[in-house]
């Protein structure tokens, strides 16, 4: 699946942002938003803070996680931790990455939360990869992928699924000629 | 009074519409993940996409009223787009594989049991059916008429592709799903938490995920 994609999909996460125009109520399909009250903080789909902020409507708040600490604990923990730890959102990538983009100037210490996400990222896929070289050399046929986010599952889709459907193929094909033999024995 | 009362009614009118209206919108996106990694079409979703069809008509109508350069229809539009963007997306890798697996999904859909829902829509079914026909009247008048006469049947098994089922795919458990069975063992089972993610052949978990228990991701 393409990558944008599954930002489509992040894209409809909460972020919290501060108007600088009232408005009453919206009521979207997909929930209602606002009301928007100048200089009040309110919770609105990432999508919506994007076109907002573009239009310089609104400021964009920091998603919680998204600080420099928090962080920076969280690349300790998935250091130490062979297995993956939980992230913040499913969409921790996509999100960041977006938010980071429209709004750097609303986000203080934009640039070193940058460097963070992606040594997060840098970890993650570096374990992810060999996992999954460890989990094709043990000819597993299913495997438990828990706290592993779309953006991660979409990095290994379509070479694992694709490496699985051949290995099967040619273990299949084995399988028939080993059949083929001891019935041609008989 | 009078009128503040009509307006309470009114937000709740609203309320609970936009309750359905959102979940619809939750299940169409889940049935278009599932179309789009599933190797095999899944049971049409056409309730769904007419609900979601009809609210998208019924906003449209409700921002025309609204002045063109309002907040409000700018975001109204905006969310539109995304719907639509979603729908024609689900409808069309349906398309997709009826137009890889033609000739499978008819004879599936022939032979399945007249008590059983049809997988296809109608409307698919027909486009299905033409698309058949029209490949016929393809190769027979660019190819199989050239040809000596003993081949010039146009044979339909041959022809026939048939999806993948054993192909890998991701998975989340919307539930606990206990004894699925791991596909080229002996009767070997895993069970799956409540929201954990897997990866396993996709004819361990088809039951599933047209039951809706998983979601493929």
């Amino acid at each position: 699946m393409d990558p944008s994609k599954i930002e489509f999909l992040g894209e409809k996460q909460l972020v919290n942002i501060v108007p600088n125009f009232n408005l009453d109520i919206i009521y979207l399909i997909s929930g209602s938003v606002g009301p928007f009250r100048a200089g009040l903080p309110v919770k609105v789909p990432i999508w919506l803070a994007v076109s907002l902020k573009q239009k310089q409507k609104c400021r964009i708040i920091n998603q919680e996680w998204m600080n420099i600490e928090s962080l920076n604990d969280r690349k300790e923990m998935e250091k130490m931790s062979k297995l993956f730890t939980e992230m913040p959102s499913n969409h921790y990538i996509d999100e960041s990455q977006i938010l980071l983009n429209v709004a750097n100037d609303d986000i203080p210490d934009a640039d070193r939360i940058r460097t963070s996400v992606k040594d997060i990222w840098d970890i993650r896929m570096s374990k992810l990869r060999t996992s999954v070289d460890a989990f094709v050399k043990s000819e597993g046929v299913h495997a438990r992928l828990d706290h592993l986010t779309a953006m991660e599952i979409n990095s290994i889709r379509p070479l694992l699924p694709h490496a699985l459907d051949q290995m099967l193929r040619i273990q299949s094909a084995n399988m028939g000629e080993i059949n083929s033999q001891y019935s041609g024995k008989k | 009074m009078e009128e503040s009362l009509e307006d309470e009614s009114l937000l709740d009118d609203n309320g609970e519409a936009e309750l359905t209206a959102q979940t619809a919108l939750q299940e169409i996106e889940n049935a278009w993940m599932n179309e789009t990694f599933a190797p095999e079409i899944l049971p049409h979703q056409s309730d769904l996409v007419d609900c979601m069809l009809q609210q998208i008509a019924h906003m449209e109508e409700n921002v025309k009223r609204l002045d063109k350069n309002d907040l409000r229809a700018l975001v109204h539009r905006m969310e539109l787009d995304r719907i639509r963007y979603v729908i024609s997306s689900y409808l069309r890798t349906r398309l997709e594989k009826i137009e890889r697996y033609t000739i499978h999904i008819l004879s599936e859909e022939e032979n399945r049991n007249p008590d059983e829902e049809p997988y296809l829509t109608p409307d698919e079914l027909r486009f299905a059916k033409e698309y058949l026909a029209n490949l016929e009247t393809l190769f027979k008048t660019v190819a199989l008429q050239h040809m000596p006469p003993n081949f010039q049947q146009f044979e339909v098994n041959k022809f026939t592709v048939k999806p993948n089922v054993q192909a890998h795919v991701f998975l989340r458990a919307n539930q606990r799903i206990t004894g699925v069975v791991v596909p080229g063992t002996l009767n070997e089972e895993i069970d799956f938490e409540e929201g954990s993610q897997h990866i396993i052949q996709y004819s361990a978990v088809a039951h599933l995920v047209k039951s809706g228990a998983v979601q493929l991701i």
